[in-house]
């Protein structure tokens, strides 16, 4: 299954609105499921998928995206708006 | 002379990342980096991804682009080696005749691939995989290439057969070692790597060595040490890594392997710092000095260097892993995977499954892990050696594949 998967957050106070994973970008290198593993685990493909989206705080989130080493986290804000990368 | 209050040699992902940060952290501070390499920041791990050898593929790797570091202000010293270091003047020499003046300074050069060795080893189309040119020198050959060998066990070859098998190469892979990547796995971890490599037509030769490269200018096969011979238009040598600390002799800065450094990533010079590959650190949660070769490392260290060049005084404190997909499986390092002769090993998982582990313990608590097919349980092993979890009392639990290590930590 290529392209990006979009995840929604609803998390109370966070400013994160979306987690989107580019699986044509993701080597299953696993950063992101050693620096916040209740939010990312790796599916059949190896690629990371996300498990439960409101688990992890703003700041964790936005350390798992940065540890990826292909940029294949990409973290979007509640005015839309793309902070990282 | 320029002058720089922060210099940072080498433009990897640990140098670059303590730019950031201090730059972040003290916006009129002037930083320059000296990068070998001239490009700006890349993804070193793509260069043994399948994306990287694709068409375009190149587009693909990078992290900066070569204007971030004019925007960010950083001074960006591409194609330059540090040739010598004056650490009482506190003044770097580059390879050019430049010579450039700190405060404080980061050395964060990274390793280089060891040189592979044999009579005619010479010949081209001999590689070895560690920097951009080697791997854009590597992807050119496999379009033409046919018959390839690869030297040593370990990530790069592991991941290199998979990319040639991508191309149809026919890949044979010699290992002076009686199993895949000994001793770091053990022997039932290493017969799910042979296996996989197996069913995706690799050839592996065991127990042998080259003793020579036979052709003309170009490679057209070795001579294994029994005499028998095996052709190829292609060899890529992947048999570890070296740090380059030549240009640092005499220059007082104590090294071991690499740079020797606190947990604070500070040398035996009071305004010089080391982070990445090339530093070796007393980790304050494996208790012992180490020197990690993984992206998380390198980049985590690059941050706790950048932080404490600005005043702060924070300890480097993270369980790293680096995990590579490849022939459908996945092989995870976790921590110190060094099965020395301080350490005891429990290998874990189902005998007969695809799913194994080994687990390193040292002086009663767990030091590091290698996991295949298990990145469920990556970092339920990172926090037992985060924790201090004390093994003693718990060595079957630990064996047992059944076992849900998750009840191990406490909550």
């Amino acid at each position: 299954m290529p392209g990006k998967k979009e995840y929604i957050r609803n998390k109370k106070g966070s400013n994160i609105s979306k987690i989107i994973i580019d699986r044509d970008l993701c080597i299953g290198a696993a950063s992101c499921v050693a620096t916040s593993p209740q939010t990312y685990k790796l599916d059949d493909e190896n690629k990371a998928v996300v498990i439960d989206d409101n688990a992890a705080s703003d700041e964790e989130l936005i350390l798992a995206a940065q540890s990826c080493p292909t940029k294949a986290i990409i973290i979007i804000d509640k005015s839309g708006k793309q902070i990282y990368p | 002379m320029q002058k720089v209050k922060y210099l940072i040699i080498g433009g990897g992902i640990a140098g670059t990342t303590a730019a950031e940060t201090i730059h972040q952290n003290d916006r009129a501070g002037s930083i320059a980096i000296v990068s070998e390499e001239p490009y700006p920041l890349y993804s070193r791990i793509m260069l043994s991804k399948h994306n990287f050898y694709l068409p375009e593929g190149e587009n693909k790797i990078w992290l900066k682009t070569p204007d971030w570091y004019a925007k960010e202000n950083i001074g960006f010293l591409l194609g330059r080696t540090a040739i010598g270091l004056d650490a009482n003047k506190k003044i770097v020499r580059l390879d050019n005749g430049e010579e450039v003046e700190y405060e404080k300074l980061l050395i964060a050069t990274g390793s280089c691939a060891r040189k592979w060795i044999a009579p005619g080893s010479d010949k081209k189309g001999v590689f070895s995989l560690r920097v951009l040119d080697d791997a854009k020198a590597i992807k050119e050959k496999m379009k033409t290439a046919k018959k390839a060998v690869a030297i040593g066990g370990g990530f790069i070859s592991f991941e290199i057969c998979d990319i040639a098998r991508q191309f149809d190469i026919d890949m044979t892979l010699i290992l002076r070692e009686s199993y895949y990547w000994e001793p770091i796995l053990d022997k039932n971890e290493a017969a799910v790597v042979e296996g996989a490599l197996a069913a995706s037509g690799v050839k592996t030769i065991k127990n042998t060595e080259v003793s020579e490269v036979v052709g003309g200018e170009l490679v057209e096969g070795v001579i294994l040490k029994n005499g028998s011979r095996i052709d190829c238009d292609m060899i890529i040598a992947g048999v570890g890594v070296v740090c380059a600390l030549d240009w640092l002799s005499g220059s007082g800065l104590k090294a071991n392997r690499g740079i020797l450094a606190n947990e604070y990533l500070e040398t035996n010079f009071p305004d010089i710092w080391a982070a990445g590959d090339v530093a070796e650190f007393d980790d304050l949660i494996l208790e012992e000095r180490v020197q990690l070769g993984n992206w998380l490392n390198a980049r985590q260290q690059g941050r706790i260097a950048g932080l404490n060049m600005v005043g702060e005084k924070t300890p480097f404190l993270l369980v790293t892993s680096y995990s590579t997909a490849g022939f459908g499986i996945t092989i995870s390092f976790i921590g110190d995977v060094r099965p020395s002769t301080d350490r005891t090993m429990i290998s874990r998982g189902d005998p007969g499954s695809k799913s194994r582990a080994r687990i390193i313990i040292k002086d009663g608590e767990i030091v590091g892990a290698t996991l295949i097919n298990l990145i469920p349980e990556l970092h339920l092993m990172s926090k037992l050696i985060e924790i201090n979890f004390k093994v003693s009392g718990h060595e079957n639990e630990l064996a047992d594949h059944k076992f849900d290590l998750k009840t191990l930590i406490q909550p």
